[in-house]
């Protein structure tokens, strides 16, 4: 088989930073070359090098042999390089088909050439498997899957012969993920080299040839198979061993902290009820777009319901966010960025936002608020604990740690999590894991969305399974198991054949 | 990638401490150039009344801007508030007290139309407030027939020697030297700071602006916040009004012209992003400042107002294009 991308050494800097030092890999025809590595190792500034977003310090990238032009994405496009990044990069007033076609619009004269365009497009998406959705719809108005579709036509549009990757499953469910497999299958199949950058390793598994490691900018291996046991992996790229994943599972008690009372707000929520005990852990499971996200925000009074109470504590919650917030309710949302961080602030004002009552007498003491966040930041185990760092700057496990120090320092009687681990890597999951475990140990009531089945059933003490809006199962966390969870979330209990054409 | 070498020195404590070099610096080339008349305690006493009407504007626009918001309208506001304030004293009007509150209600007044309009009509501060700038305009025309009103029967019907507590004694007492207009505006400062960075409504000012989603989700009361920004601007605009009045001992219908955008300029160049979420009151001061100071300079040196109008849009947009270097295409 051909070589289609050898990169050899490649060190790239940025003032003060040493992104890469030294990183290799080879990427065969028809291959599925996954890249794994923790938060901060250097994925992202090595696809940017090859897709020529970043001009490497020194090294060398090979394109079917021959050197690929350095910081051109442009010529790295026109040579068949095709990237999917983790942020979506679409613009969104602009309709699904002048998105695939951005910069590379067909035109007849002078005139874009609309027709071909929808044609071209709808093909692209029949290509997918998701035909369904309408060229001419505005992006906005898709969901982050459906996005996440679009970009990948996007990608195909031109010639690919390397597609590169970059978590392209985070925001996608167990059936979505299955669609994008195919199509990577099929890609494969034509000779295409693929780039898989992914956390998690049941993925990698599945739809990996072989993988490559990098830790602090280096490979520590290249090229290894993809069957390489778990410990083997994970000790490659956090240099040492994670002992275990998973926690001991919390047992709720019998007290009940939230209680949802047929929450209603069509079409996403049509009538839910649950409770959340003290100490428990409770899961809610279901595809992406089952309404989990929505439910969250209705209890936290983010949007209003068409009907249906949410009570806590035995109070009734009116539907504020801050009204929610001073009876016991936290929230960390699914897109730390946008929804729970104040990205050019320091972790301590991060932190503080929710608590600044308590630091004001009856002006805000900063140093006190500087010493308290700083304390709550290292018993998270927060990299750095610096309260003065921008959190931009940090990590997504980090980031995250600096969401769950807020909560924490309020001290929340229920605290809703909407993927709390999203884009972290395996040893900071086990941190956040514990994390979890102790708050319901000492008798926060937890209620975690997770499109992560493994996870749920890894943590949780009880699961819930959301499908089309409504909670259609509950299931012991001991005894549950992925695929019982994933036959709930996709189809009526009673026909499972719908599901093993799923999985 | 300075934001990663500037990691914890903030981009901010850097362009505050930049700013202040900057005003030395044109304090000097001023001394140098017109050494007998600029560097002369008359010359800054004058400055730096002149500066504090717009400073106390800039100042009620860092918070305004910090949301991510703008508000064109505080000229406007101070023309009509001026013009109000001087019709209410009626004909043998003697009240420096109804002056200053009419004038102070009616321009908090006008920003609380502006607040409704953004916070709950969620109208874009930009079309908002550029509504509010042409209806301020109109209404200090409207109001005493584009005449001016002549405030000097508060002070005996001539400027001298204004008494104590007075309106004139606001725009040309002294207190130890000091122009008590310089007094206000510093008063407004230290109080500016004060409330945006040492107490939980100027955070959540902040975060308002720097992330409207988190600082929801993180429980600040977004609209209330937006709200008072703006009757904020509209309380200031009222303060600069009885500056500007005080000064000249009469409210004209057409002062305040393009007073909103020296304010704006300042703040810019002070580091408060557009975009909102990072304001310096600080940098606002320096702002106002830089301004003051360069535009003394110039008349000094006999340059005439439109080449000073030249290079105050070249200040601005060169401060912007300074501040930003990650902003590049």
């Amino acid at each position: 088989m051909t070589t289609v991308l050898e990169v050899r050494e490649l060190v790239k800097e940025f003032p003060g930073v040493k992104a890469l030092q030294g990183v290799n890999i080879d990427v065969l025809e028809g291959e599925v070359h996954c890249l794994l590595g923790p938060n901060g190792a250097g994925k992202s500034t090595l696809i940017k090098c090859i897709s020529g977003v970043h001009e490497p310090t020194s090294g060398e990238i090979l394109f079917m042999g021959e050197p690929l032009p350095v910081g051109d994405p442009a010529a790295s496009l026109a040579r068949g390089v095709a990237t999917i990044y983790q942020e979506l990069d679409l613009v969104e007033d602009l309709t699904v088909a002048e998105s695939i076609f951005l910069a590379h619009e067909p035109r007849r004269g002078p005139l874009l050439d609309f027709d071909r365009m929808h044609r071209d497009t709808t093909a692209l998406l029949t290509r997918l498997g998701h035909e369904s959705i309408s060229p001419r719809t505005k992006v906005r108005a898709l969901r982050p899957a459906a996005q996440q579709i679009v970009s990948i036509a996007r990608a195909l549009s031109v010639d690919v012969r390397l597609l590169i990757m970059d978590e392209p499953s985070a925001i996608l469910d167990e059936g979505e993920i299955e669609t994008l497999f195919e199509v990577v299958r099929r890609l494969t199949a034509d000779g295409v080299g693929v780039v898989y950058i992914s956390h998690r390793l049941d993925e990698i598994r599945r739809i990996g040839n072989r993988v490559t490691v990098l830790a602090d900018g280096r490979t520590t291996a290249s090229g290894i198979p993809s069957t390489t046991p778990t410990e083997e992996l994970v000790e490659l790229m956090v240099g040492h061993k994670v002992d275990q994943l998973y926690p001991e599972r919390p047992v709720g008690g019998d007290e009940v902290l939230l209680d949802v009372r047929d929450l209603r707000r069509l079409p996403a929520v049509r009538g839910v009820s649950l409770q959340v005990h003290a100490g428990e852990v409770l899961g809610l499971g279901g595809l992406v777009g089952s309404g989990r996200t929505e439910l969250l925000r209705l209890v936290y009074g983010l949007d209003l319901p068409d009907e249906g109470e949410v009570w806590l504590d035995g109070k009734r919650l009116p539907a504020r966010p801050a009204a929610a917030i001073s009876a016991g309710l936290g929230l960390a949302p699914e897109d730390r960025k946008s929804q729970a961080l104040v990205l050019d602030w320091s972790s301590a004002k991060n932190v503080s936002l929710a608590s600044l009552g308590r630091f004001t007498r009856p002006l805000i003491s900063i140093r006190d608020e500087r010493e308290t966040t700083r304390e709550q930041l290292r018993v998270l185990n927060t990299v750095p604990d610096d309260p003065d760092r921008v959190v931009r700057l940090l990590s997504g496990g980090n980031q995250q740690k600096v969401v769950l120090a807020r909560w924490l320092l309020r001290g929340c009687r229920v605290l809703l999590l909407d993927e709390p681990t999203r884009g972290v890597d395996v040893a900071t999951k086990a941190e956040l894991y514990r994390i979890i475990r102790d708050l319901a140990k000492s008798g926060v009531g937890i209620l975690v969305v997770s499109s992560e089945l493994e996870e749920l059933v890894g943590i949780c003490s009880r699961i819930l399974v959301m499908r089309e809006g409504e909670i259609v199962a509950e299931v012991d966390g001991k005894t549950a198991s992925e695929r019982e969870l994933l036959r709930h979330a996709v189809a009526p209990t009673d026909s499972p054949d719908l599901a093993e054409e799923v999985v | 990638m300075t934001t990663i070498a500037m990691g914890r020195l903030k981009q901010l404590e850097v362009q505050e401490y930049a700013l202040a070099i900057v005003v030395v610096l044109i304090f000097a080339v001023g001394a140098i150039l017109e050494p007998d008349t600029f560097p002369t305690w008359d010359n800054v006493r004058n400055m730096l009344t002149q500066a504090s009407v717009v400073g106390v504007l800039a100042i009620g626009l860092t918070f305004v801007i910090a949301t991510a918001g703008i508000d064109l309208s505080v000229g406007s506001m101070v023309a009509a508030a001026g013009v109000f304030g001087g019709i209410m004293l009626g004909d043998e009007g003697t009240s420096t007290l109804v002056f200053i509150a009419s004038a102070v209600l009616f321009a908090t007044g006008l920003g609380t139309i502006n607040a409704v309009a953004v916070a709950y009509g969620r109208v874009v501060p930009f079309i908002a407030t550029l509504a509010m700038f042409s209806i301020g305009k109109g209404i200090a025309l409207l109001l005493n027939d584009k005449l001016p009103v002549s405030l000097l029967d508060l002070n005996g019907g001539s400027f001298g020697d204004p008494k104590v507590g007075s309106l004139l004694w606001f725009g040309n007492g002294r207190i130890l030297g000091i122009p008590v207009s310089v007094y206000v505006f510093l008063a407004v400062t230290v109080a500016g700071w004060v409330l945006l960075n040492r107490t939980r409504y100027g955070r959540f000012v902040v975060a308002v602006g720097g992330n409207r989603e988190a600082a929801r989700i993180a429980g600040v009361p977004v609209r209330r916040i937006i709200f008072s920004v703006y009757v904020l601007s509209g309380i200031l605009a009222g303060v600069a009004t009885v500056l500007l009045c005080a000064r000249l001992g009469s409210a004209s219908p057409v002062s305040g012209n393009l007073y909103e955008l020296d304010a704006i300029g300042a703040v810019v160049i002070g580091g408060t992003s557009l975009a909102g979420g990072r304001a310096s009151i600080v940098g606002t001061f320096l702002g106002v400042l830089t301004f003051a100071l360069i535009f003394s300079l110039m008349t000094q040196m006999n340059l005439s107002t439109e080449v000073q109008q030249v290079t105050k849009g070249a200040i601005v947009l060169g401060a912007v294009l300074l501040q930003r270097p990650e902003a590049r295409y």
